[in-house]
Parts: C-alpha cells; sequence; structure tokens
C-alpha cells in the first residue's frame, strides 16, 4: 500500500504524502505554484486544466493526485521553452488566436497532444483535437488556423 | 468522510475490499465529480475509497479461445476505440465517449460499475451478450453484464468484489448500426442511442439484436420483439415492422421524454431494417454520408 506518493512534473521529482483525493490541479497550483492549468468548470469539460500525463491528454481537475504515482506530468510551464512549445506560442500569437487567455494554456496542451500524434492534421483532425476544450471568446476559427500554422512552420519538429 | 487507500498490487485491492469495503476508484472521471466539493478542496465521500488506477493487472485487451474478446477493467476508451480485436460497436461507442481527455481517463470498468442509464459502454456490450468477470478474495464469478446491471446507479457487485474484465463473445453480422444523439457532436453526454446488427444468409434473418441506452434505468433489449425477426425472410419484413416496432415500443421506459425517445427509435429501426429488406451492401449501415 502508497503510503508517499512520487511522480515528476515537467521532469522534477514531487513527493506527496497528504490526501491521495487532492485534485492534480490543486498540487499543480497551490503547491507547486504552476498556475498554467486553469479551473474553468472543474468537472473535466471544459479542457482549461488540460496537462500531459504519460504522453497522453487529460483534464487535470478529475484526476486525483493518488491516481499519478509513478507517472510523468507535463504543464504548459514544461513546454514552453521547448522548440515544440515555442513553435506553438508563436504560432497562437501570430494567429490572433487568444482574446482573454484563459482557455489558452489548456488549449495548447491540446494542440501539443495532437500535432505529436498526427503532425498534419486536417481541420477536422484539428477541430477534434481540440473539441475538449471550450473557448467562449474566439469562436474557434483562429485558434484552428493557428494550430495548422504551427503544424506547417514546425515541419519536422512534429514528426 | 472515509478513509482513502492506494494498494499497490490486485491481491491487496482484494484484500482492502474485502476488510474495509472501500469502494474501487478507477478513472475518477464520474466519481470525482460526484465528490466534488469546489476549488483547492479534495472531493469527499462518506464511504472509503480505494484508488486502483495503477493496477496493471486489470488493464489490456487479449484474444480468448473461439474470438472471445477479454477487456481489462481498467482499460480506457482511447485504447478501446483503437484496438483491432475489440468489435465494432463497442470501438463507436468507445470512441463518442466525452472528447479525447476523458477518453484517456475513464474506464470500461468504471463506466460499467458506475451504472449510469446514460453511460456509453454498457449498450454495445448488452447488444453483444457481454459477460462481466466479479473478483473477490474468495474467487472469480461471470454473469450476463445485463444481469449484473440492476437498475440506475444499481449493480449485483457484492460488497467484496471488484470488475475484473469483460468477456464478449465472438458475432458474424451482416450488418451493423450505432447511433449516439447527444447535444454536440464531440464531448457530450448521450441523450438516446442505438445498436442494431442482423446476421442474414441466404435472404433469411438468422441473427436480429438491438439496444437502446439513456432510454431507461437500464440498457434496453427485448428478445420478444427480436423473436418477432428472427427465422424470417427479409422481403417478409414490411409485414412484421409493426409488430417488432410495437414490441419494442412496450420495452421503452415509460418515464421522461418517451415521445422523443419512441419516435427516433422507432424511425432508427425502420431504417436499419429498410436497408436489410432493399439487399444493401453487408456492412455498416449509415443514415447520412459524413
Amino acid at each position: 500500500m502508497l503510503s508517499e506518493i512520487v511522480f515528476y512534473v515537467n521532469d522534477r521529482k514531487v513527493e506527496f504524502s497528504g490526501n491521495p483525493l487532492t485534485r492534480l490541479i490543486d498540487v499543480l497550483r497551490e503547491d507547486l505554484g504552476l498556475t498554467g492549468a486553469k479551473e474553468g468548470c472543474g468537472e473535466g469539460e471544459c479542457g482549461a486544466c488540460s496537462v500531459i500525463k504519460d504522453g497522453k491528454l487529460v483534464t487535470s481537475c478529475i484526476i486525483p493526485v493518488g491516481a499519478v504515482n509513478g507517472s510523468k506530468i507535463y504543464t504548459i510551464e514544461g513546454i514552453r521553452d521547448t522548440e515544440k512549445g515555442k513553435c506553438l506560442i508563436d504560432a497562437f500569437a501570430d494567429g490572433g488566436a487568444v482574446q482573454c487567455g484563459f482557455c489558452i494554456p489548456g488549449m495548447v496542451m491540446a494542440a501539443y497532444a495532437l500535432l505529436s500524434s498526427n503532425p498534419h492534421p486536417t481541420e477536422m483532425e484539428i477541430r477534434k483535437g481540440i473539441s475538449g476544450n471550450i473557448c467562449r471568446c474566439t469562436g474557434y476559427d483562429l485558434i484552428v488556423e493557428s494550430i495548422r500554422l504551427a503544424s506547417e512552420r514546425g515541419g519536422d519538429l512534429w514528426a | 468522510m472515509g478513509m482513502t487507500y492506494i494498494p499497490s498490487t490486485l491481491s491487496e485491492a482484494l484484500h482492502l475490499r474485502a476488510e474495509t469495503g472501500a469502494k474501487p476508484l478507477a478513472g475518477g472521471s464520474d466519481i470525482m465529480v460526484q465528490g466534488k466539493r469546489g476549488i483547492g478542496l479534495a472531493p469527499e465521500f462518506p464511504y472509503p475509497v480505494m484508488i486502483i488506477t495503477g493496477l496493471d493487472e486489470l488493464k489490456g485487451i487479449k484474444l480468448l479461445a473461439e474470438g472471445f474478446v477479454e477487456i481489462g477493467a481498467l482499460t480506457t476508451p482511447a485504447e478501446i476505440a483503437s484496438s483491432s480485436l475489440v468489435p465494432w460497436h463497442i470501438r463507436q461507442a468507445a470512441a463518442g465517449m466525452g472528447a479525447i481527455a476523458l477518453r484517456n481517463t475513464a474506464t470500461i470498468g468504471g463506466n460499467i460499475g458506475n451504472a449510469s442509464p446514460k453511460g456509453d459502454l454498457p449498450q454495445p456490450l448488452i447488444l453483444l451478450d457481454a459477460e462481466v468477470v466479479l473478483l473477490s478474495i474468495n474467487g472469480e464469478r461471470r454473469m450476463k453484464l445485463d444481469d449484473f446491471i440492476l437498475g440506475s446507479k444499481k449493480t449485483a457487485l457484492a460488497d467484496d468484489e471488484i470488475i475484473k474484465s469483460i468477456i464478449i463473445p465472438h458475432h458474424d453480422f451482416t450488418y451493423l448500426f450505432y447511433r449516439k444523439i447527444g447535444m454536440r457532436k464531440a464531448n457530450a453526454i448521450s441523450k438516446l442511442s442505438l445498436s442494431a446488427a442482423a446476421e442474414v444468409k441466404d435472404g433469411v434473418i438468422e441473427d436480429f439484436r438491438a439496444s437502446s441506452g439513456a432510454a431507461g434505468p437500464k440498457v434496453i433489449r427485448s428478445h420478444e420483439a427480436e423473436d418477432i425477426l428472427k427465422g424470417c425472410k427479409i422481403e417478409d419484413i414490411p409485414l412484421l415492422l409493426d409488430d417488432f416496432l410495437e414490441a419494442w415500443n412496450n420495452a421503452i421506459s415509460p418515464h421522461a421524454m418517451p415521445e422523443y425517445r419512441r419516435n427516433t427509435t422507432r424511425r432508427m429501426l425502420t431504417f436499419f431494417l429498410s436497408e436489410i429488406e432493399r439487399g444493401a451492401e453487408p456492412g455498416i449501415i449509415k443514415e447520412e454520408a459524413e
């Protein structure tokens, strides 16, 4: 039986011995000060808290920290200085994808997961890739266009 | 508030379950929302919980003898949707659950154990006569999923048992149909769903089955209705259609939006049967081009 939960966030080892039902988002934001992931709905519906867990996109508000023992978690803070992260962030800025910005860390993580498994998605595949991320400002078109731009500019980066 | 445990092996989980009655948290996508208390607060439950997400013994999909497929309780919808071992109806339902992040988090065992009438996987599993394998420190038992789910949020799971896996028998269907109706194309909770399948040989319907989800307290299958079509010639479908639809209508729960669900189900079944009658190309029957 586990009494201490050990996992990695942005390649940094984290040891947690509190309540195992603590939500991953609260550990990230409150304990580790990583406030990039946002809480929108708190029910896994809006995607604002999206992070990557063991290579897969998940919503950190519905995952108890007791479920991530041994996992590797990446947040927006962990990818923003990587080549792929920079490519996406520049494309979002140049493409005018951002209005209020609340959904954007989650959108970038969803786009990162999409392009990492499908480097050259069609428009429909991009829309499906961000279908779990809700944005109430943009109407999505400029976000979709910016992800397409990141795919184009990134080239071999995503392959 | 109950205790929370994190067993590191299946055997430890079974002992904990027997000794404390702790309820398994598989992926957490339903249960974490049920216990939600707000920002910065851990969910709370009036019963003890064990987080079993990490138990590898309960993960994976494998082929058994005679084409049966076994899916471990902690297998995710994303893994199910992308496995060529899994029958088509189940893959369709798994691919339509929530959005990507949910499909990477939820589990088939959780979807069944939660027994929500709106759960996506029980409906096609019951169509295919799937069985659930239940495990306790005293051993294993198997039962039909249709018998395991007793009603909304109610199952036959004993206090010392956990769901180990789902076993799906092999079928050779000539025609297949699946449709989920929700408020959005993606990330939607089911308003109504329907699976149907038929095996047709030399113009005779050897097997016909259909199941409805989100249309009552549990998944609806009407063997009485299915028997009306079994053994009949495809050209006799128009003669039997009214009796068949009447039998189906009687099986649908009288609660909650009855007319909408009745009409839509009737329309989908009529469409599927009319495609069979006209001798459509064997395979997947679709209502519209995508």
